[in-house]
């Protein structure tokens, strides 16, 4: 089942919506999400770093199971926590912090693998590219960088290159809002809004900016055409601008180079974007608390869910696994169920613990179904006949 | 007796019972009459198997009555097999076994469902004493696995059958311990996989009965290796009869102990001694107990007793069991978590794969001579079985391997740079390709050195095997990286021998001769799959280094690979054994797939061997019926976007039951590709997608409107700053290459195209009219050419040269066509087109210089493809810039005489 989930930074809990049916599912409670501080882990469950009042040293993340709206889980990491993701078999959180550092943590241990300073300023915004082998990160100082992840799990290649980083852009100049990224593993392209109103096309093979797109208002959120035909940026003046990532274009556009059209209802300021997994609905997040689902093709509303009073800050599309619907039904086959139950992971560790690492190096395995497909079994009395009869053959032949 | 008379054909259910009977009366044993032909049997099996005799249920509905008879057939078949069973002569009995088995696999659902207990019972009977036939118990073990595997369609009655497993582990256990056949092992060993497969919970009971009765025939080493392997899968699947996170844990656990105590009498003074401890530190943390031996404790004391006289034989024979049988916990699904102790296995594989049998310093005199020489023959096995280990260990961990993919990658090159033997080098290929693939382009960065500094060596006997004297200097300057010299030297050298070149044998075999070791096919195959891999993830970022050498490496391989004819496959098959061997054809396909991922990964300019690749695909994909010609056309149809790049907008299609059709955003976009002010990596497209503007009727095909452009656009694209000045540098970067190219043009003369080769007798005197007709574009032309191409003096001539050609009508349809848009051109609105078209011919003189950096011979063929695709105005300025290279030779020759 395809849902959006949608947060916000005043409590107003994690909202969850079937998109295509549009019902309202569970909503998950006590959450205020720091912007791209939402993230489902693996479709097993979800987790939010929380926004922390500034006299708290430390972060906070919270677990959320599918199926229970309470919060199941609490990690306290050393520093407060702003943007979140996880890799896709969920397998991994990386967090970044208002330090600078970004933060990496096995799920399934809770332990912190990696920390390292990657940025002078708080990171602001993470993603991992296509192959997940290499980490962008977004900086409050404009600051953009890529990290290799083996690169960063290697100390002795750590030691003898020349930076701990693939690339670092320096083009914003202010605070990175958002990033996203494209197809093509490492051929692909990044598209990052900052403050400085602009938005900025980079090439990943070739670490250089391809295109910049100045824009009438800051723009808070971007969302990548998965045809990559254009980009939708969604600016702080309510406007969604559909803006083309290469193709040539007048000037003679009322919103500026590069820019070929809006998506609008006059409403205040978009905050975050995501796409659905057909590439058609495009789901905003607005100040006015309200989430918008846009028609690609045809630019309309198809539906609106409202989450709160206070601005929504974070949107995602992801499928949600069916088992947590049937709770009913799980505990007619209990023993298989609970063996799959997602029981969620213990708590994310505050510091790189470097003395277990002797004891400690298990990689954790997820349960796998045994296939008992027929089809891998084949019947076996067929084959012993063959070859006993063959065998019998040979006898009858050495007999006559 | 009227109802079966008649039957209309063969599917007429009619005959179904009318078979089963003259079966069961002719062919099937009975009591009264001996049984001398044990093939009949096999006509038996394949007349109901093929007839589906025993299904008892039609597509279309039937007469009851027919159904009715069709039922009594079968019961009486069943009857006389359960007699024959039954009978006292174990040969009849054999027989009513095995036709059991077969009815147990093909019954109706109903049918097997009401009496596989009583079957059950019959069978069972049959493997306890006093049956003492092997023919007999082998037999029953197979049909009784096949009774449980049937049974595991019907979750309803899983108790049931989980009881009837239960009684069944005992005899077999029994038959493991008491039977010394080798047939009845498998027999036994396959029933209880199925039964473990199928019903774990009945296992649970006997776990450790059957833990230790396994592991006692696994340490035995008295089975072949095809019965021990089946032990050995037997032995990892059985913690899945607990299911739970712990006695997976404890199994491996005990397993890599195990192995590390044998590894220690093995590798005794061949490694430093520390090494055994450091696994065990990994495996046994400080302060807990170690777990019970394998196989529990009776083992231990029997292997202990055994222990000085075991020889290395049974040593090496164990730890490879063993390993094997931790790959295939790891590579077995499991249906708990689990946690994969990662560092000690990877501990373990680093141990095995470290000793290469050379005499550690400290500890001298241990071994003799026999034994070294015996470890030494024995290691490659050994290193085998590591790194299939090692694979295991990279696929069940998967993205987790990060922490220590640092760890896997140094042992692994490492390794690969001292390994030396085939076998041994396809599986590290292997690791490298599932390490690539898996993990994506951090990989890819780490590995490509390795990959491609021991591909090219491996490689280097097809690569260049004859034809070239100086074949072992390059093969050294080809593993070190090629420059730039060498490697135009060399293309040149590469295409004129490709006729003298026969196959990759024949030119491996010329290289043994020269004191050069040959290549094993499979070695070069792995080496051009893991080239493919680097390239299909790692092709665009940081590959400047070795992109250019390897391109140049897979279209020398895979056109020479192709040129004995394309292997055929038929023959392949006749030669193949059980031993998966990697063919000729094997080969073939591999460079032809490491070809496209070259041609296709993403690079800065036009693929190099572009149209030399593509005439081999369209080679390949005329041997009909062939994987060869398959993977071609798939090949083919993969660099058509190569040709024409889309980036397609979203369309609303007009459908009915969308209520707001009609407001497309997109039929407003231009269309356009990654194009001029962005990326200059792509020269190609950037000509012919052109700056055109949809037609605002034809907004349900963007590709094609997107084709027909119209000229004002043009002015749009030159009024971008910055595209004339990339075009400008990326022509100053050509220039130098550009100006190679022309000397190599001279050189080879003959492959130009005939038709850019008749200019040259052409008609001189026409020059001044042509001069004339081409008026104000060619002034612009020359500005901006001679601006950034001194090496063609003179441009007029270029121009008059191909417009002397029209008349001639010498030419292809294709050029002529443009032609005439030109004529048009010229007449009208030239003048206007000034400031664009300047832009535009720079952009077209630079494609003709990346053009002219393929290979000569190819010339005619993407002057074609450029040509056509192009309509309206644009096409002038194609046309004659791409002229311009043509008539390079030309101008140079000519250029005295026309001044």
């Amino acid at each position: 089942m395809e849902v959006v989930i949608a947060s916000s930074p005043v409590d107003a809990g994690i909202g969850c919506w079937d998109l295509h049916s549009g019902a309202e599912q569970l909503r998950y409670r006590s959450c205020t999400s720091t912007p791209h501080g939402l993230a489902c882990v693996g479709q097993r469950f979800l987790a939010s770093s929380q926004l922390r009042d500034s006299s708290s040293s430390s972060g906070s993340i919270l677990y959320w199971s599918w199926s229970k709206p309470q919060v199941e889980v609490k990690s306290f990491p050393a520093e407060p926590i702003h943007p979140l993701v996880s890799n896709s078999d969920g397998m991994y959180i990386i967090g970044g912090g208002s330090s600078g550092a970004i933060y990496f943590w096995e799920v399934a241990s809770g332990r912190l693998l990696k920390r390292w300073h990657a940025h002078y300023r708080a990171v602001t915004c993470l993603f991992l590219s296509d192959d997940e082998s290499l980490l962008v990160s977004g900086a409050e100082d404009g600051c953009i960088r890529v990290w290799s992840l083996f690169m960063v799990f290697d100390d002795i290649g750590m030691e003898m290159a020349k930076n701990p980083y693939e690339y670092s852009f320096s083009e914003h100049t202010l605070r990175v809002t958002d990033m996203v990224s494209g197809y093509g593993g490492c051929n692909a392209i990044i598209v990052s809004a900052s403050e400085d109103r602009t938005c900025k096309v980079w090439s990943l093979s070739r670490g250089k900016l391809l295109r910049s797109i100045d824009f009438p208002s800051i723009i808070e959120a971007v969302a990548l055409d998965p045809g990559e035909h254009v980009f939708y940026a969604g600016a702080r003046d309510g406007k969604i601008y559909i803006a083309s990532i290469n193709a040539e274009t007048t000037s003679s556009n009322s919103y500026g180079k590069h820019i070929i059209g809006t998506l609008s209802d006059n409403s205040k300021g978009v905050t975050c974007l995501a796409f659905s997994k057909d590439g058609i609905l495009l789901v905003s997040g607005s100040e006015d608390g309200t989430i918008r689902v846009w028609d690609a093709k045809t630019h309309n509303i198809v539906r609106i869910y409202r989450l709160a009073k206070g601005p929504v800050n974070n949107v995602l599309v992801v499928r949600r696994p069916l088992y947590s619907n049937r709770q009913t039904s799980e505990n007619s086959h209990s023993s298989f169920s609970r063996r799959h139950a997602p029981l969620l992971p213990p708590p994310l560790g505050k510091y790189v613990n470097s003395t277990d690492e002797n004891v400690d190096s298990g990689a954790v395995s997820v349960p796998q179904t045994p296939s008992s497909d027929i089809m891998d079994a084949p019947y076996l009395s067929y084959h012993v006949l063959t070859k006993q009869i063959s065998e019998l053959q040979v006898f009858f032949i050495f007999l006559s | 007796m009227a109802v079966f008379e008649h039957f209309q054909n063969l599917y007429d259910i009619r005959l179904k019972p009318r078979l089963l009977r003259s079966l069961i009366r002719d062919r099937v044993p009975d009591e009264k009459h001996p049984f001398s032909k044990p093939s009949e049997l096999s006509i038996v099996v394949s007349a109901v198997k093929n007839h589906g005799l025993l299904s008892e249920s039609s597509r279309e509905a039937v007469d009851p009555k027919h159904m009715e008879n069709w039922k009594s057939s079968i019961d009486a078949w069943i009857e006389r097999l359960l007699l024959l069973v039954s009978s006292k002569m174990p040969d009849k009995c054999w027989a009513g076994i095995c036709l059991l088995g077969l009815t147990c696999q093909e019954c109706s659902s109903d049918r097997f469902l009401a009496s596989y207990s009583v079957w059950f019972q019959k069978l069972l009977a049959q493997i306890q004493p006093p049956s003492d036939s092997h023919f007999v118990k082998v037999a029953s073990c197979a049909s009784l696995a096949d009774l449980f595997t049937r049974l595991s369609g019907f979750s309803n009655i899983k108790k049931d059958v989980t009881s009837h497993a239960g009684k069944l582990i005992q005899p077999v256990l029994k038959l493991l311990t008491d039977d010394s056949s080798g047939a009845v092992w498998e027999g036994a060993v396959d029933l209880l996989c199925s039964i473990i497969n199928f019903f774990p919970s009945s296992v649970h009971r006997h776990y450790e009965s059957v833990e230790a009765a396994i592991v006692s025939k696994i340490m035995s080493g008295k089975c072949d290796s095809n019965i021990s392997k089946k032990f050995v899968h037997c032995l990892a699947l059985l913690p899945r009869s607990k299911g739970d996170e712990d006695s997976w844990s404890l199994m491996l656990q005990k397993i890599l102990i195990s192995i590390n105590v044998d590894l220690n009498d093995a590798f005794q003074g061949l490694e430093e001694e520390t090494k055994s401890n450091e696994v065990i530190k990994h495996l046994v943390p400080p302060g807990k107990e170690p777990p019970p031996p394998l196989g529990g404790n009776k083992m231990q004391g029997e292997t202990s007793n055994q222990a000085t006289e075991m020889s290395e034989q049974l040593i090496l024979h164990r730890i490879s069991m063993l390993m094997l049988c931790c790959c295939r916990m790891l590579t077995n699904p499991y249906p708990a978590q689990v946690i994969v102790p990662v560092r000690p296995l990877l501990v373990l594989v680093g141990r095995v794969l470290m000793v290469d049998g050379s005499l550690s310093q400290s500890l001298l005199p241990f071994l003799t001579v026999m034994q070294r020489e015996f470890i030494c023959s024995e290691l490659p096995l050994l290193h085998l079985c590591g790194l299939d280990l090692l694979t295991g260990i990279i696929k069940r961990v998967r993205s987790q391997l990060l922490p220590h993919a640092a760890d896997v990658v140094r042992l692994l090159t490492e390794y690969f740079r001292r390994c030396a033997l085939p076998a041994l080098r396809v599986k590290v290929y292997s690791i490298l390709r599932i390490l690539l693939i898996s993990m994506g382009v951090g990989m890819a960065q780490y590995l490509a050195q390795e990959v491609v500094s021991n591909a090219l060596v491996d490689l280097d006997s097809i690569a260049h095997g004859c034809g070239e004297a100086s074949s072992t200097p390059c093969s050294k300057a080809a593993s070190e990286g090629l420059l730039l010299p060498s490697y135009r030297k060399r293309k040149h050298g590469t295409i004129t021998g490709f006729s003298e070149e026969q196959q990759g044998g024949v030119g491996t075999e010329m290289e043994a001769v020269k004191g050069k070791p040959i290549t094993p096919i499979a070695v070069q195959t792995a080496a051009l799959q893991a080239l493919e891999a680097l390239l299909t993830v790692g092709g665009a970022l940081r590959s400047e280094c070795w992109r250019q050498n390897v391109d140049l490496l897979l279209i020398t391989v895979a056109t020479n690979a192709s040129n004995g004819g394309w292997a055929n496959e038929e023959k392949d098959i006749f030669l193949l054994s059980d031993e998966p061997t990697s063919t000729r054809t094997d080969f073939q396909l591999a460079a032809l797939r490491a070809l496209l991922a070259s041609l296709l990964s993403p690079a800065r300019v036009r693929p190099p061997y572009l149209s030399q690749g593509l005439e081999l695909f369209r080679r390949g994909k005329q041997e009909t019926g062939t994987k060869v010609a398959e993977f071609c056309a798939h090949a083919l149809l993969a660099l058509e976007v190569l040709m024409h790049p889309r980036a397609l907008p979203l369309v609303n299609f007009p459908s009915g039951d969308h209520p707001d059709f009609g407001q497309g955003f997109n039929c407003k976009f231009p269309k356009n590709i990654f194009s001029s002010g962005l990326k200059n990596n792509s020269p190609f497209p950037r000509g012919i997608l052109g700056k055109d503007e949809i037609e605002p009727e034809s907004n349900d095909d963007e590709l094609y409107s997107s084709w027909l452009g119209n000229d004002e656009e043009t002015e749009a694209s030159a009024s971008i700053p910055d595209k004339h000045l990339e075009s400008r540098q990326e022509l100053s970067e050509k220039d130098g290459r550009l100006s190679t190219e022309d000397h190599q043009a001279e050189k080879h003369p003959s492959d130009l195209p005939a038709g850019a080769q008749f200019p040259k007798e052409g008609d001189r005197g026409a020059t001044d009219a042509a001069h004339m007709e081409t008026g104000g574009i060619k002034d612009s032309i020359m500005a901006q050419s001679e601006r950034v191409q001194e090496i063609i003096p003179n441009n007029d001539v270029r121009l008059q040269d191909k417009d002397v050609m029209v008349p001639t009508g010498d030419l292809t349809a294709n050029v002529v066509e443009p032609n005439k848009g030109k004529i048009e051109s010229s007449g009208s609105d030239s003048s206007k087109a000034t400031p664009a078209l300047s832009s535009e011919i720079n952009n077209k003189v630079l494609m003709a210089a990346a053009d002219a950096n393929a290979l000569p011979s190819d010339q005619g063929s993407l002057l074609t493809t450029s040509i056509v695709i192009e309509k309206g105005k644009k096409l002038v300025l194609e046309y004659n810039s791409d002229a311009s290279k043509d008539s390079f030779p030309d101008i140079v020759d000519g250029e005295p005489d026309s001044d």
